[in-house]
């Protein structure tokens, strides 16, 4: 793929357990995701699919491979350097939303302007809580938000920074069955305005169809296709 | 947003815990501001008497550290008096009644007396002629000088001097009357005085006496010593220096006391003035009329013993109330590391270095130990606002809120931060081991 923004090859990740267990979690030969393409990364639970988006992300780094962010190979960085290119190229979307709960709705986004190399900039960060229709709470603090204002928040924190990429875990998990059509359509529309590559992981297939392109973690990932195999004894990391 | 901003947020996001850490924090602060600062005004009022304009006192039998104390710092009770017999061996035949020198006169340059047992509002009243600032000299050669007014006349019976913080805090003037009361504040009133000047600022225990003419002191009610029959004769003797032309007659000879004298020795030729005042102490303190004390030895004495050891005590006894605060920071911190945990990974997830994590804690321990230190600073200055009368009347010097020990209370900026970045360091490093993978795992 020659625009892809995100390019694992050969990645390996495995989990020491207490018991000095190895324990292989992902084995990807290839996946690819290309610059504004919208993904949704399905998987049952245990399947990997939050260990795959630390791998991409720089929070883990992988045993083997190379897990290539908009043109930087990660996995060759030290911790502080992947920390870099995370603050400035990528944005994160917890399930749980994490906001800072001392932290008022635009200082939640200003934060994570703090760690990035760009200044920290407030005109930036009230336009990106106006496009998410948050305007007049600026100055509210998580507690004071519903739920869908919190994960509001969390989508304009995301975008802070100008990222290439949006990873997004579970980002509809939290939200009642009512409100998890905006959350989709929130994170589609602003990353296509953006021009912002989106990775949702779910396993709600409601989630999973919005998405032209869904990728099944089992169908790239041969720790799962090896424990599918009859005879092999089934295990599963804490991923 | 900055790293301090994001550190400030977090101390206000734990408002209680963060109150109540700058709480204690400011009352270690507070002992320790308030102790440097009247621990260096008591030592430099004690060391303020070792620049003084005369080399000996001569007073009753008994202390000699009282006799310093209640001579040179207006403090503690007087011993006793001595008779003005003995006070005229010191004087030259001018200024005696038999036209005779004294024992001692060949020896002395100049001897004032100090007469007391009068208050003003608080104030010691001291009796004395014009002799104590028209001959002694305030320290290491400076004369006394007036910031309003003059000297005593010592023809003018009812007339007072002020020192510089009695005309300050009372806000009397040159003119005004005053009325002394009798052993103490609340004795009997006598008759007045009016002021006829204003001492400048001297910053020793002169600044707070109210200075009157010893004539006019001794005609109060009171002061006039009962006669023996014996002493009849005697009672018709006037002191040679103490005639007015006008007004009420000066006390008989017979019937005065001084409570002590301050002699400034004279050169015997060929004896440097040290050997003089050695001399003359030894003969003095053989008699039976009163002792001589060397009040410079005695004040080294009551610094060496008492003030620099009780200074360097409760030095180090606030100090260690610091350190305790200080380690009320760290628990505080590490109290909250659970919560501050989450936040950490929340903020690594985002970007943030190991380095701006630790940066960060550590930025709130200092602006905790900050606000702490401010607040104690101001409080220990309002401690010593409170406690400056007390002082005034235990150390015969005056403190104010605006008092203070400049170069030890800038010595606490650093030693704050140390102590802030120590106690920060145990939670810094905690959120620097912060494992966000692991969390994340957790959380999402």
């Amino acid at each position: 793929m020659a625009d892809a923004v995100i390019q694992l090859e050969r990645v390996q990740k495995a989990f020491r357990t207490p018991a000095g267990e190895i324990v292989p979690i992902l084995d990807v030969d290839r996946f690819e995701v290309a610059a504004g393409e919208q993904v949704a990364l399905e998987g049952h639970s245990g399947s990997g699919k939050t260990t795959l988006l630390n791998v991409i992300a720089g929070i883990m780094r992988p045993d083997a491979g190379s897990v290539v962010l908009d043109g930087v190979d990660l996995a060759r960085l030290p911790e502080a350097a992947r920390d870099r290119v995370r603050a400035d190229r990528l944005g994160l979307v917890f399930q749980q939303f994490n906001l800072l709960p001392g932290f008022t709705a635009i200082e939640n986004v200003l934060v994570a302007m703090a760690f990035s190399s760009v200044r920290p900039d407030r005109s930036r960060a009230e336009a990106l809580l106006a496009s998410v229709g948050l305007a007049h709470r600026l100055s509210h603090k998580p507690a004071a938000l519903s739920v869908g204002e919190q994960q509001r928040v969390a989508v304009a924190r995301a975008l802070a920074n100008r990222p290439r990429v949006i990873l997004a875990d579970e980002p509809t998990a939290s939200v009642d069955p009512g409100h998890q059509q905006q959350v989709v359509d929130l994170l589609k529309q602003t990353c296509e305005q953006e021009n912002v590559a989106l990775v949702v992981v779910t396993h709600t297939p409601e989630v999973a169809e919005q998405f032209s392109r869904r990728v099944r973690i089992e169908s790239f990932n041969r720790v799962l296709q090896q424990l599918a195999k009859p005879g092999s004894v089934a295990e599963g990391g804490d991923a | 947003m900055t790293l301090l901003g994001i550190a400030w947020r977090n101390i206000r996001q734990r408002s209680l815990t963060s109150s109540l850490t700058v709480f204690s924090l400011a009352l270690g602060v507070g002992l320790v501001v308030a102790t440097l600062i009247t621990g260096g005004i008591v030592r430099q009022a004690f060391e303020s008497g070792t620049g003084l304009g005369y080399n000996m006192i001569v007073g009753a039998k008994g202390s000699p550290l009282q006799l310093v104390l209640n001579s040179v710092y207006y403090i503690s009770r007087p011993i006793e008096n001595i008779s003005w017999e003995f006070y005229s061996e010191f004087l030259p035949a001018s200024r005696r009644s038999d036209g005779e020198d004294g024992d001692f006169a060949a020896s002395v340059a100049v001897a004032v007396p100090i007469c007391m047992g009068d208050y003003y509002r608080g104030y010691r009243v001291i009796g004395t002629n014009a002799d104590l600032f028209g001959k002694l000299q305030r320290s290491r050669g400076r004369s006394f000088e007036f910031a309003d007014g003059r000297n005593l006349e010592d023809a003018s019976f009812f007339e007072a001097v002020l020192g510089a913080s009695v005309a300050a805090e009372t806000g009397l003037r040159v003119g005004d009357a005053i009325k002394p009361t009798h052993g103490a504040d609340d004795g009997p009133e006598h008759d007045p005085f009016v002021v006829v000047g204003v001492v400048a600022a001297t910053d020793t225990p002169i600044d707070r006496g109210v200075f009157v003419n010893m004539e006019g002191f001794y005609l109060q009610e009171g002061h006039a010593k009962p006669l023996d029959d014996d002493d009849e004769e005697a009672a018709t003797a006037v002191v040679a220096s103490s005639e007015q032309t006008d007004g009420p007659a000066p006390l008989p000879e017979a019937q005065r006391e001084v409570t002590s004298i301050l002699v400034k020795t004279a050169s015997l030729p060929g004896l440097p003035p040290e050997l003089t005042s050695m001399g003359m102490r030894s003969v003095i303190n053989e008699g039976s009329d009163g002792q001589a004390v060397l009040p410079i030895g005695e004040i080294r004495q009551l610094l060496d013993l008492f003030v620099w050891p009780l200074e360097r005590l409760l030095l180090l006894i606030t100090v260690l109330v610091v350190i305790v605060s200080a380690v009320g920071i760290l628990v505080s911190m590490v109290g909250s590391s659970l919560e501050r945990t989450r936040d950490v990974a929340i903020m690594r997830a985002l970007g943030a270095r190991r380095s701006h994590v630790l940066l960060t804690v550590l930025l709130e321990a200092v602006l905790l130990a900050g606000c702490g230190g401010f607040a104690g600073w101001a409080l220990g200055h309002l401690v010593v606002g409170a406690i400056g009368p007390w002082i005034a009347t235990n150390a015969g010097v005056s403190a104010s809120v605006l008092s203070a020990a400049p170069g030890a209370e800038l010595l606490l900026v650093p030693f704050l931060m140390v102590l802030a970045v120590a106690a920060g360091l145990l939670p810094a490093i905690v959120a620097y081991r912060t494992d966000v993978a692991r969390w994340l795992q957790r959380g999402g």
